[in-house]
């Protein structure tokens, strides 16, 4: 293996440092601060000796290059003596090509850097929030032109969209969906059940699964399985330059892109909303079967006569709303994916943290506006 | 000599499936030398750089390095993509300073001092150091891939299509850049490529992958003289004679 790097300075007369062992990127590290300290006793005149140098690499030709330049002689021709393979050539080259590193670009700290960064955070929020409703715009006078000319909606790419974000969605939203309807029951039964009003679950779980659980599951489902895979694709496409391909074979990004996933969700989400509301009611109805004796045929006359369809219509009304504003923040985040791999993290982070807050944010005003309307 | 050889690839076969890239390839790299690979799109050549570099393994067939092994080492190689690779999250002098700093414990002094050597040498100056990858052109993000290499003082060198996608400025001063790397740093260069002017410029020996064997091997006279097939009409065809006398005029 490497041996190990050392040298010794002859002083009598002349300075000769003469070098022994490997001196490599790997090995030089310890003789560092040793090296730093020799340079000033370098005086004009002082050569190095290689002849007892092993192994010999740019760095280790660096560090002695360095040590030289640091000394009183300066950057004076360093006298070699002794023969080597490549000493001679390493030295020429590090001394050719050595600069100093340029100084970090400034940066502000402390408390003006704060404020700065506070300032900036909150100008690109307004930024964001301005630039997201100028993108809402934007998509939704592309599928109003859409709207009108259907032939140009590229169904395949639709379709497939469907497939992907919809229908392998299904499995995991009724799931979760009867898990939580199942959880419901449960504290239906138990709290209700204290008041002799053990009844009333099927109610508790038909209102709350249709009005609220429901929808919101498949949202905030949709927020992170969609939404990430939406960003995704369009910003790895954006940084492979594929939509600027597009734009200079003049294909709209908003329509084959945006409108395509658009339309996709917009269809998708009442479905899988229908599917996670009549799964959440199975699990509340099984609940009730086997711990209220209440049987299915009772419970859904029960449900059929105490729920309105109000309530169906209340939850369902909400899914498309979600599934454009989950779509379009997807996608704006998507295009404004730059040229580096942090760009994209950030932005598919963003998409996600918005999309699951604009979710929680629409459906508190969607309840109070329903609340106040007494529907 | 067989300590004169730095890399020794013995009986390569890969398949994908049902194709078959490589068929018993044989080939030695010199110590030293700058040996270019080509051969028609498909053939294998990067596939052959990447089973070389460790990447992917082969089906079949056995790839050492008899002057590391010699000397009990683990031969330490530096590998140029074509897109560069470099980390985009990091800044170009970052880049060059990241197997540094995961190999070797230098002060962060000296250590951004090599850094910024090996991209001076790679003919990047300060200006770019503070540079993310992608705010700097595509041949200084090449620049920038070989001082990042070119880090741990490697002995092989990989490039991978070098000058694809250069001017025909920038690509000659490249090929110029690998030439004198090479002569200062003794470095073994493993080169693929599709440029035949730098072919011409750079290597030592040229090797031709065709049909899944190394079809001509010698400096590039010699495989262009005594071509045959799809050889032939690579080195005879309009691009090829104008590479050959561009270099002869030269």
């Amino acid at each position: 293996m490497a041996d190990e790097a050392a040298f010794e300075l002859s002083e009598e007369g002349a300075p000769v440092l003469s070098l022994r062992g490997d001196w490599t990127v790997d090995t030089i590290a310890s003789l560092e601060l040793e090296m730093r300290a020799l340079a000033a006793k370098l005086v004009p005149g002082a050569a190095l000796d290689v002849s007892k140098l092993g192994r010999f690499d740019v760095a280790g030709a660096y560090l002695v290059d360095r040590t030289f330049r640091e000394g009183p002689a300066g950057s004076e021709r360093i006298a070699v003596r002794g023969a080597h393979e490549n000493a001679l050539a390493l030295l020429a080259a590090a001394r050719k090509s050595a600069v100093p590193p340029a100084p970090p670009p400034e940066r502000t700290h402390g408390l003006q850097g704060f404020f700065e960064r506070v300032g900036k955070a909150a100008s690109a929020l307004g930024v964001e929030i301005i630039e997201t409703v100028g993108f809402f715009g934007e998509t939704l006078v592309v599928l109003g032109r859409l709207a009108l000319k259907p032939q140009r909606i590229r169904w395949v790419s639709v379709v497939h969209t469907m497939e992907v974000a919809g229908l392998n969605a299904l499995p995991i939203v009724m799931l979760l969906s009867f898990f939580v309807g199942l959880v419901i029951a449960y504290l239906g039964a138990r709290i209700l059940g204290d008041f002799g009003a053990s009844v009333f679950t099927v109610e508790l779980v038909a209102l709350s699964v249709l009005r609220e659980f429901a929808v919101v599951i498949t949202a905030i489902l949709l927020a992170g399985r969609t939404n990430s895979a939406f960003t995704a694709e369009i910003g790895a496409m954006k940084m492979r330059q594929e939509i600027d391909a597009m734009r200079t074979m003049r294909i709209d990004p908003m329509e084959a892109l945006v409108a395509t996933r658009v339309i996709a969700m917009l269809v998708m989400t009442p479905i899988l909303n229908f599917a996670a509301m009549m799964s959440g009611i199975f699990g509340g109805l099984l609940v009730s079967w086997w711990t209220l004796g209440i049987s299915p045929a009772m419970f859904f006359a029960r449900v059929a006569e105490v729920v309105a369809q109000q309530n169906f219509w209340v939850g369902f009304v909400k899914a498309p709303v979600f599934a454009l504003v989950l779509a379009i923040i997807a996608c704006r985040q998507g295009l404004k994916v730059g040229g580096d791999v942090g760009s994209l993290g950030s932005r598919v982070t963003a998409s996600v943290v918005q999309a699951i807050f604009m979710v929680i944010l629409l459906d508190a005003m969607f309840a109070l506006w329903f609340l106040e309307m007494n529907w | 000599m067989s300590e004169d050889i730095a890399i020794s690839v013995r009986g390569i076969v890969t398949r994908f499936g049902k194709q078959t890239v490589h068929d018993g390839l044989d080939l030695d790299v010199r110590r030293g030398e700058i040996l270019g690979i080509v051969g028609p799109s498909g053939c294998g050549k990067s596939v052959l750089l990447r089973e070389i570099t460790g990447l992917d393994a082969p089906t079949e067939g056995e790839i050492s390095f008899p002057n590391a092994d010699a000397a009990g080492r683990v031969p330490r190689l530096g590998v140029m993509f074509q897109d560069g690779a470099l980390f985009s999250n990091l800044t170009v002098l970052e880049n060059v300073e990241a197997p540094l700093r995961e190999h070797v414990a230098l002060s962060d002094e000296l250590r951004a001092e090599i850094a910024a050597l090996k991209l001076s040498m790679a003919g990047l100056g300060p200006d770019a150091h503070h540079k993310r990858p992608s705010q700097i052109s595509g041949g200084m993000r090449k620049r920038a891939a070989v001082a990042r290499a070119l880090a741990l003082d490697p002995e092989l060198l990989f490039l991978d299509e070098p000058t694809a996608g250069l001017d025909p400025i920038s690509a000659a001063n490249f090929d110029l850049m690998v030439k004198e790397l090479a002569d200062a740093l003794g470095l073994t260069i493993f080169l693929v490529t599709h440029d035949l002017d730098t072919l011409h410029a750079v290597c030592d020996r040229v090797a031709v992958l065709y049909g899944g064997k190394v079809a001509a091997l010698g400096t590039i006279e010699e495989v262009s003289a005594g071509a045959t097939g799809w050889v032939k009409e690579y080195f005879s065809g309009p691009r090829g004679r104008a590479a050959s006398r561009s270099a002869g005029g030269g």
